[in-house]
């Protein structure tokens, strides 16, 4: 069955491009909706329906990281996975996100191709 | 890191990489880096800023025809004059660039701090630093025009 995709991320531009991105990857999506921020982020996921997220870490009011710790404290959402989409690739960071139970990360840039190598295994 | 034009390579080759994968449009370098630049008009400056064990700035500095181009390319769409649109796609060019200068300065990723983007953008106006610092300036041709990615970063 499609997944809904929840697209986290304080750049309009940026979600447009995920967007497009999965669309061109061929990858098979219910509906997508779309978060500015954590803040917002947790909101959605408490009122729609979403199968995974993909989130942004570097945002304003509350960024992925933060998102992830307070996502993991509220029972009925913690356990929808989220894989990270960011120019943050450090291992720190992303050891960090892993631990906060995020399930992978694709580095900015990116491309359809490559859009389509990390997320079809888990779409 | 020694020198700031040992990662004149690196940050060429990340532009380039942006640009051609997904703005989804062809630049080249346009001759040699400068050490200044004069009062840029009717551009568009979209910048992050560095903070950690590294200090400086990014910054792109578009002219406003070239860069309604490349956020008409970016989002597959047309755009005629600077608007919300531009100002969140030049400033995520800056953010990505900007992410990759930092791994560039450390794989770590955490004894280095991102700013969020931001943009300006004027009929002129001069972008300097109060501080010390050590700066490039590299050139890019577009179909539209020469742009500009600025790295200062202080001594």
């Amino acid at each position: 069955m499609a997944k809904n995709v929840l697209l986290v991320d304080d750049s309009s531009t940026m979600r447009k491009i995920v967007s497009r991105s999965l669309r061109q990857a061929g990858l098979d999506f219910g509906e997508i909706y779309e978060a500015g921020d954590g803040l917002e982020a947790l909101a959605m996921l408490e009122k729609e329906s979403i199968d995974i997220v993909l989130s942004d870490i570097n945002m304003p009011n509350m960024n992925g990281i933060e998102f992830l710790r307070e996502k993991a404290n509220r029972p009925a959402i913690k356990d929808i996975p989220v894989f990270m989409i960011s120019t943050e690739t450090g291992d720190d960071i992303i050891g960090e996100a892993k631990s906060l139970g995020a399930i992978g990360a694709l580095k900015k840039p990116f491309t359809p191709d490559k859009v389509n190598e990390v997320l079809g295994p888990i779409m | 890191m020694d020198n700031i034009f040992e990662i004149n390579d690196k940050i060429i080759e990340s532009t380039i990489e942006i640009f051609t994968g997904m703005v989804m449009m062809e630049i080249s370098v346009a001759g040699d880096p400068l050490t200044t630049l004069g009062p840029l008009e009717n551009s568009i400056t979209g910048m992050v800023g560095l903070a950690g064990v590294h200090k400086g700035v990014l910054a792109v500095h578009f002219p406003k025809q070239v860069a309604l181009d490349v956020t008409g390319s970016f989002l597959g769409m047309e755009v005629d004059d600077i608007n919300a649109d531009v100002q969140d796609a030049i400033g995520e060019i800056a953010n990505m660039l900007g992410g990759n200068l930092k791994t560039i300065l450390s794989d770590r990723g955490k004894d280095i701090m991102l700013s969020l983007p931001s943009t300006i953008s004027g009929d002129q106006y001069s972008f300097t630093s109060q501080a010390e610092v050590d700066q490039v300036i590299l050139p890019f041709q577009t179909p539209s025009g020469i742009f500009y990615v600025e790295v200062e970063l202080e001594r």
